[in-house]
């Protein structure tokens, strides 16, 4: 089954949008030094962020299962890869091996969390996911032994590339590896979308009794979702760790951030690739990119004051925030762009 | 007061018998909390993520009216007054948004698919987390002036802290643990009586079971779901007034972990019955005390987490919880 | 700087016609008399009533030079490293402030950050490109000092091999030395030890544990909290059991500072309590109570308050007042002195660049402060030693007495 022509379209012009924007930034900084943004490493996180929705798109938009503590896997991968790579710790691995090795220990953290859990149904296991997440922040923060608590693992290497050395001044590269990395995770998502078990789990979202009774390992499936997840939360939350050259403290790994991937995953429209590149696109490059970006505009302008909680506009983030996913789930509950074929699975997603 | 007769008893078990009253304290408030989530649950099958900053508002309001009406001045007598007025004017408050919410935002997703509806609740509760920000930052004294809108606030102390059993005794019950079960008891027999004898508690009951079919037999679902999004409120205003003169402060952000241990608790307790959130209630806040107590603080959270998930292991649909009925 | 508005737009398109019609502004060269200075302090959530006064105090050291050195105009951009997600700062939002900093070459002197975990993430950063570095606010030792951290520390945060940060604050291991020889003199044997388990937190609760020890003083025990829980009755009940003379707390007001006053008072609970400068704040007393701190708390702070300031820091007491109509908070005195320290940087190099600037900071000798006569030392510290021990009185804090020095 093909995706339908215009989600195609969107796609590549996501793409060509992504390649274009640092060479423009770069102009544009070039001829006016001052007054230029950076887009390109605030967009960094618009693609880690993606990989996560990705991950997460798995379990809730193409399995069904509502999972609130994607962040946990994210943290898991981050402190994976700070410990595998940090030059305190006796392994000190490189930035490949140990994205491979972190998405592999988020693999069997999602299979050690699901394999008890599976059997609980709809939302008892959105609270348990919910609860891992707060516990594994706070196996983070109190192993600190092992996990430096709250002072964050660092430095931690750049990605390696033959004949290129990434530093953190300059964003372009890790923008466009990135990019690459999100690239190669959009084929996979599409290739396991209508693989076997990706056809599984269709069956399974829509009707789980059915999927059963047609002799559709329905727990195995569930697992194996789960642990595809929680390998993408853990690429993502390397890809992060890497970016920061810092795990950060175990709290930025917390409820908001699983919250706000699954609102990227259902803005987007469930279980669409597409939409939910487009809904990163739009939730991220909204709250992280361009929010801060008008605070700081209307702040050197002197038309705010930060003084006051109402003259920040970062204090209105919650409220747009909030008001813009209830209209959306008002006038457009399918998401920027829905699934193919969405509106005959919608009627009977759990 | 009467007994000084805990002279002979051990330290360990003075300290234990403390830990249970404050436990049941902190229980008795989860479970006012947690009736809010299990109603609506019940009816609606929606995990309403915006009952704790609901419940917030309610908080901030009554800061207001002790700011406004004076009422921290008030003493004897007229400091029940004052609690009195509190919690009426925080569970009224907290009754009428929490049905205009659902006015506004849920009820025209009736026919959406649950997640719709869940993403919806989150998007209420960002706002409404937003609007404590902001009420937080209101030019009132009792708010600091509104210098610090992120700071917790110190809330008036209505109820004193006195120790009912003397100040020799070594376990403490104050009038405030009073004042909570005070408050919770009979609130938890009049939802009883009302879910159980009432016109309106059979109406939920049948919505509760199949709206289509209650639809079908006369009754009004939009009124009765507005109805049981009142009454989870108004509980809900009740319990985060008695939290904050129990606790004597309030932030913008305690929602959220109120609301993660009323939520916790109506699950544990099997979500969608309502003995189950009281029971859910009771504990966690046992469970709190006890772990704050003998094991360490900062394990508290995930002692909570994994004794809830533990039980979901074994009891897939929580202690009072009946067995999940599919719903094609 | 007027046409930026079309940056609101994201598209591509849009940003490359702003480019193109901005070109002429550039070949003009008027930006190259521009020296920048940036502050990165979290201006969004718990520590905004911190860092506006500290944000007050720089933006009056550079009106004090009327904004310019020679015919150098001083340009300044006050960032926010918070983001409203975690009310808190952020490492994607700090890592963002010191990446667009180091790439915009007018920028020459970055004032951040608040809390020493950014300086974590920012410090290799800047250090990359030369840019001179000074917190008003960074107590971890680690950022500068050898041996008291991590063992990479802090050559970790100097890829260049050389130091570009420095630091107008004394460190914690100097608090909680000073925290802990003050609970001696106030005649505790015993203590109770929580923290709130962040970097700031349960570092200073860690020298405190540890200058107890040495002194010996008996630690009952040593904690750290859940900053969000409702209330710490069954913790104060524990601590109860055990009667130590004093219970001290590594943490900030925002992490519930007050909460623990409160619930101690509440269960009549006579142990005095200490807390360390995350809580010498106005909002630590309205959040704990007036009357729950009265008479038993006890604040460290890395300086003097506002009030006991001589000379130049008795000046800018009376000008902060005079220009915003309230005392200072605790800190604002240091954003002041980032400041100030930097200008005089600025005016002293040889080359108004950031080669020129970091030489002439790093020299700096003797300086004639709002904080007293100080140097920078080898390690880029401020070789200011002197602390102070506060209580709350009245609902006020009050000086008692000058610690360490």
């Amino acid at each position: 089954m093909k995706s339908p022509r215009r989600v195609r379209w969107v796609e590549w012009a996501l793409l060509a949008a992504a390649l274009a924007i640092p060479p423009i930034n770069w102009f544009w900084m070039r001829m006016d030094p001052a007054g230029a943004h950076d887009f390109v490493g605030p967009l960094r996180q618009v693609l880690i962020y993606a990989v996560l929705a990705l991950g997460l798109n798995i379990v809730t938009g193409f399995t069904g299962l509502l999972h609130l503590g994607m962040a946990a896997f994210m943290a898991v991968g981050a402190y994976a890869y700070g410990i595998l790579t940090c030059e305190i710790y006796p392994f000190q691995l490189s930035f490949w091996p140990a994205l491979g090795a972190s998405a592999l220990i988020g693999t069997v953290a999602g299979l050690l969390l699901g394999a008890p859990t599976m059997a609980l149904r709809g939302d008892y296991l959105a609270i348990v996911t919910l609860g891992f997440g707060e516990i594994v922040q706070d196996v983070l923060k109190n192993l600190d032994d092992i996990t430096q608590g709250t002072q964050g693992i660092n430095p931690l290497p750049g990605p390696v590339v033959p004949g290129y050395a990434f530093n953190s001044q300059n964003a372009m590269p890790w923008y466009y590896l990135y990019l690459g990395i999100l690239v190669l995770v959009v084929v996979g998502c599409r290739n396991l979308e209508w693989s076997r078990p990706g056809r599984a789990w269709l069956a399974i979202r829509v009707d789980e009794l059915a999927a059963r009774c047609m002799g559709i390992p329905v727990v195995r499936q569930k697992m194996l979702a789960f642990a595809a997840g929680a390998a993408l939360a853990a690429i993502a939350g390397a890809m992060m760790a890497s970016m920061l050259t810092s795990t950060g403290e175990p709290a930025n790994y917390d409820f908001q951030v699983s919250i706000l991937a699954l609102c990227i995953v259902i803005v987007g429209g469930m279980g669409s690739i597409t939409g939910v590149l487009v809904g990163a696109v739009a939730m991220i490059g909204f709250a992280n990119v361009l929010l801060p970006m008008l605070a700081g505009q209307l702040q050197a302008r002197g038309l705010v004051s930060q003084a006051n909680v109402f003259g920040n506009p970062n204090n209105w983030k919650y409220l747009i925030f909030g008001l813009v996913l209830v209209l959306m789930m008002r006038f457009r509950p399918q998401g920027l762009l829905p699934r193919a074929g969405a509106a005959r699975a919608a009627g009977k997603s759990p | 007061m009467p007994m000084a007769s805990d002279a002979g008893m051990s330290p360990e078990l003075a300290t234990f018998l403390n830990f249970l009253v404050i436990g049941l304290s902190n229980g008795m408030i989860i479970a006012l909390i947690a009736i809010g989530y299990t109603m609506v649950y019940g009816i609606i099958e929606l995990i309403n993520f915006a009952h704790g900053d609901l419940c917030t508002l309610g908080a901030f309001l009554a800061l207001t009216l002790i700011g406004a009406l004076g009422l921290g001045d008030w003493s004897g007598p007229w400091a029940w007054a004052a609690v009195t007025l509190l919690l009426v004017g925080a569970a009224g408050f907290c009754a009428a948004l929490n049905w205009g919410i659902d006015r506004a935002a849920y009820r025209p997703l009736r026919s959406a698919p649950k997640l719709t509806l869940l993403v919806t609740a989150i998007g209420i509760s960002f706002v409404l987390v937003n609007l404590a920000l902001f009420w937080g930052g209101l030019p009132m004294e009792v708010f600091g002036g509104g210098n610090q809108a992120s700071a917790p606030k110190n809330f008036p102390e209505l109820v004193p802290t006195t120790n009912l059993l003397g100040s020799e005794s070594r376990v403490s019950i104050t009038p405030r643990d009073l004042l909570v079960a005070a408050v919770t008891l009979p609130l938890m027999v009049a939802l009883t009586w009302l879910v159980r004898f009432t016109r309106l508690g059979t109406s939920m009951r049948a919505v509760a079971q199949n709206p289509t079919a209650a639809s079908l037999m006369g009754i009004d679902v939009d009124r009765v779901i507005g109805a049981s999004f009142m009454i989870g409120g108004a509980l809900g205003g009740f319990g985060i007034v008695v939290y904050a003169i129990y606790n004597g402060s309030i932030s913008f952000q305690m929602g959220y972990r109120t609301g993660m241990d009323a939520f916790t608790a109506a699950v544990l307790g099997g979500i969608g019955s309502l003995p189950g959130a009281v029971l859910g209630g009771l504990l966690i806040g046992l469970l709190r005390a006890m772990s704050d107590g003998y094991l360490e603080a900062r394990w508290t959270p995930s002692v909570v987490f994994i004794v809830l998930i533990l039980v979901l292991i074994f009891r897939p649909s929580g202690l009072l919880g009946a067995r999940v009925r599919e719903k094609v | 700087m007027k046409r930026s508005v079309s940056m609101l737009v994201v598209g591509a398109a849009a940003l490359s016609a702003a480019a193109c019609e901005k070109s002429p502004d550039a070949a003009t060269g008027s930006p190259s008399k521009v020296l920048k200075l940036v502050s990165s302090l979290p201006r969004t959530g718990s520590a905004n009533a911190q860092t506006t006064t500290m944000v007050n105090g720089i933006r009056m050291a550079i009106d004090e030079v009327g904004g310019k050195i020679d015919d150098w105009t001083i340009v300044y951009e006050d960032m926010d490293d918070a983001s409203p997600q975690r009310g808190n700062w952020d490492p994607a939002v700090e890592t963002q402030n010191a990446q667009k900093s180091a790439a915009d070459r007018t920028v020459v002197g970055y004032i951040g950050t608040f809390n020493s975990g950014a300086s974590k993430i920012s410090m290799p950063i800047l250090n990359s490109a030369g840019l001179p570095m000074v917190s008003p606010a960074n107590t971890w030792p680690g950022l500068t000092k050898p041996g008291l951290g991590e063992a990479n520390e802090p050559m970790s945060y100097r890829p260049t091999g050389s130091i570009n940060y420095f630091r107008v604050v004394p460190t914690d291991d100097m608090q909680g030395k000073a925290a802990a020889e003050w609970a001696r003199e106030l005649g505790v044997s015993s203590v109770y030890i929580l923290h709130d388990r962040e970097l700031y937190g349960k570092g200073i609760a860690d020298f405190f544990k540890r200058e107890c020890e040495g002194l010996g003083i008996k630690v009952h025990g040593f904690e750290g909290i859940d900053p969000k829980a409702s209330n710490y009755k069954s913790l104060v009940v524990k601590m109860q059991a055990l009667s130590p003379d004093l219970v001290y707390f590594g943490g900030t007001t925002q992490n519930n500072a007050g909460q623990i006053a409160k619930d101690m008072r509440a269960a009549g609970m006579q142990a005095k309590f200490m807390v360390p400068d995350g809580c010498f704040e106005k909002a630590f007393i309205e959040a704990a109570g007036a009357d729950n701190v009265n008479g038993n708390t006890y604040v460290t702070f890395g300086g003097l308050p506002a009030k006991e300031l001589t000379g130049k820091g008795a000046a800018f007491r009376e000008a902060y007042v005079k220009q915003y109509q309230q005392e200072p908070e605790a800190y604002a005195v240091y954003g002041y002195e980032a400041a100030r320290v930097m200008i005089d940087a600025m005016k002293r190099a040889a080359t108004k660049d950031r080669a020129g600037i970091l030489k002439a900071l790093a020299a700096t000798k003797d300086f004639d402060g709002a904080l007293g006569r100080w140097s920078f030392d080898e390690n880029g510290d401020t070789t200011n030693r002197i602390m102070s021990g506060n209580m709350v009185k009245d609902g006020e804090f009050v000086f008692v007495k000058k610690l360490g020095g």
